[in-house]
């Protein structure tokens, strides 16, 4: 990029935006797609409700979905995010309904109960070189055993106390919704713009060239199991105060969504290369399957094999768009 | 050498660590009554066969026949089981398979698949076991096949989803629009239920404008109903195949402004739903009394024991649950 340097800032200002633009290209692209899809199959699809709604639904799947692209950028997989809400869930219902805890002390000891499962998540992975995905596959059925334990297997109903959580709104948009968009920009901007973010990236690129340059890499890999913990009991509380009830069996299942929605951000699986903001567009393009497809009316059947082929096809549209920006990038 | 220690240490956690995942895989009940203890003196062994434990309907089907056993601990021995999820078929089977071994006297079963489940509990038959067929009735056209024959005990649930949607109509006028949430595609008391609120729908004249699977649970409930209210603002009432459905059509409805204009009616009679009712949010739900199925399939069994007959099918009864 030598001729660069040489032109005005404003040239390379300009070039940063097509970039960007381009970067998230396909993924505007297919959500286009889908939108136009379903408002030519419905009556009321294509209405500010239906975007309300959407937005409104989204950002607990959001949060997780961030917590998981940063999992996946370390190379690693957290497999127990499903259950870890649900536990966080059960904690708040718990402590509301059978101790009377005030919303904000049971909204704290939520969080709470999701870092101590993240940081334990991260250091036995880390303490015993043990591949995430057998650790966080036995959290996944540790948490879901505790918020059984805890709640005796029953939903617990916390009704209008835990509202505002949810409730409250700017312009429309909930309280989460503003949340989960400040989340993906700090989120994102942690990752292309911190050290902390640049070693992310190298331990999922190389975790040995990181090692053999002098930096530890397992403090990054903790705090990062960490602060999914934390993303996850925050998507816990959102969702336990949209339904005013906490559900022993919520979340379950959410982990395969997360990492569908975020594999078609185009994050890979093999770590190094990743972005939230693209996540978020991939929980984006999620819901408006579902919203669709339920909008529709479609048959059960339908749904799942429809459901099934926009992954795959949305991961190869990113595959394209992928190649086509790196022949481009080579070109000039 | 560091390094070696290392890899030897993690190669003993990990073994630990797979040791401890698959005991983590056993039945959460097997520590409380384990298959393992030793045959009684004289006393019959009745294994109870359940669903997911993880389901508060069975926890309670568990809790009901546990205290019944307490008070008859004289007269038999329970072994009581349940699966981790409700769609682990193949777990189910082999804890049939399991009492076999066993020897037990008895196997009451709610099975999780009602045609799956029919050649393992001819197995047990063909044993010398009693088998009583609870919950969830086993397929008759395999049974026929199979030429076997288990006494059934359980509601119909058909019939109990059709007092919830009368109910229903009776706030309703000719004409209007309703939808229907289903559970579990494969599930039959879920397709039961549908039909049930199908019989009742079409009696009153109501118009079903859409019928989806919301796979029992309350998160994908609450997306399907939040696309059904902007789709079809016509809708009045949201028929849901269980509570926990509800409570999501409940907090859809919330979010769009509609809570009070569209009737949501649920099934189980869970311990949130009996809160949402007294708050008005609720119609009406079907309470099957989870807690007496178990301890009816353990008295059929015991009377098959002591008489050597085999007693005709029972129906339990479910009670419509409105507020009070």
């Amino acid at each position: 990029m030598s001729e660069a340097s040489n032109q005005p800032a404003r040239e390379a200002g300009r070039y940063h935006w097509r970039r960007v633009a381009g970067e998230y290209l396909g993924l505007l692209l297919a959500l286009g797609l889908l939108v136009l899809v379903f408002s030519l199959l419905t009556r009321h699809f294509f209405s500010a409700t239906t975007f309300y709604t959407i937005a409104n639904q989204i950002p607990a799947a959001v949060l997780i979905a961030t917590g998981m692209t940063l999992i996946l950028i370390i190379s690693a997989i957290d497999l127990s995010v499903g259950s870890v809400a649900g536990l966080c869930s059960a904690v708040l219902g718990v402590v509301m309904v059978q101790y009377k805890v005030a919303p904000l002390p049971a909204v704290g000891l939520a969080g709470l109960a999701g870092l101590a499962c993240g940081i334990f998540n991260g250091l036995v992975s880390v303490r015993f070189g043990l591949p995430s995905f057998i650790v966080t596959l036995g959290m996944l059925e540790i948490a879901r055993g505790g918020a059984h334990a805890l709640t005796q297997s029953q939903t617990q109903y916390i009704g209008s106390a835990i509202e505002p959580i949810a409730s409250l709104s700017v312009l429309g948009l909930s309280l989460p919704f503003l949340l989960a968009v400040v989340i993906v920009i700090a989120g994102q901007l942690v990752l292309t713009r911190t050290v902390f973010g640049r070693y992310m990236i190298a331990i999922g690129t190389n975790e040995e060239a990181v090692r053999l340059s002098g930096i530890d890499p397992r403090p990054v890999k903790v705090a990062v199991f960490a602060i999914t913990g934390v993303l996850v009991a925050l998507a816990a509380v959102i969702d336990t105060s949209r339904f005013q009830s906490a559900n022993p069996n919520a979340g379950t299942g959410f982990e395969l969504n997360a990492i569908a929605a975020v594999v078609i951000g185009g994050t890979s699986l093999m770590g190094g290369r990743g972005s939230v903001v693209s996540s978020f567009f991939g929980v984006l393009i999620m819901a408006v399957l579902n919203t669709g497809l339920a909008a529709v009316g479609a048959k059960d059947e339908t749904k799942r094999l429809i459901t099934g082929l926009v992954i795959v096809a949305a991961v190869i549209i990113d595959q394209y768009r992928h190649r086509f920006n790196r022949e481009r990038a080579t070109q000039q | 050498m560091k390094h070696n220690r290392l890899s030897a240490w993690s190669a003993m956690a990990a073994s630990l660590g797979f040791a401890w995942f698959l005991s983590s895989c056993a039945p959460p009940n097997s520590s409380t009554s384990s298959p393992s203890s030793p045959p009684a003196t004289g006393k019959p062994r009745v294994a109870l066969v359940m669903k997911s434990l993880a389901n508060e309907f069975f926890l309670t089907m568990e809790t009901g026949a546990k205290k019944h056993q307490a008070a008859h601990a004289s007269e038999y021995e329970l072994l009581a089981n349940g699966i981790k999820d409700e769609q682990d078929v193949a777990r189910q089977i082999e804890l049939v398979e399991q009492m076999i071994a066993q020897k037990v006297d008895a196997i009451v079963i709610a099975p999780t698949d009602s045609k799956s489940l029919v050649t393992v509990c001819k197995k047990a038959q063909d044993a010398g076991i009693v088998v009583v067929n609870i919950d969830n009735k086993l397929d008759a056209g395999v049974l026929a096949d199979k030429k076997v024959k288990f006494p059934f005990v359980g509601p119909d649930n058909r019939k109990g989803a059709r007092k919830v949607g009368d109910y229903v109509a009776q706030k309703l006028k000719a004409g209007d629009a309703v939808a229907i949430l289903e559970g579990a595609p494969n599930a039959f008391n879920g397709v039961q239920r549908k039909s049930g609120f199908e019989d009742a729908m079409k009696a009153a004249g109501l118009k079903i404008v859409s019928s989806q699977s919301a796979y029992w649970e309350t998160d994908k409930a609450s997306q399907v109903v939040s696309a059904l209210v902007t789709e079809h603002p016509e809708i009045k009432a949201i028929l849901c195949a269980n509570d926990s459905m509800a409570l999501g059509a409940d907090a859809a409805l919330r979010a769009a402004g509609k809570q009070g204009q569209v009737l949501v009616a649920g099934f189980d009679n869970i311990s949130a739903a009996q809160q949402l009712l007294q708050e008005g949010k609720l119609l009406a739900t079907a309470d099957q009394h989870g807690d007496q199925l178990a301890v009816f399939g353990i008295e059929y069994a015991l009377e098959m024991l002591q008489k050597k007959t085999t007693p005709d099918d029972r129906e339990t009864p479910v009670d419509l649950i409105t507020k009070k």
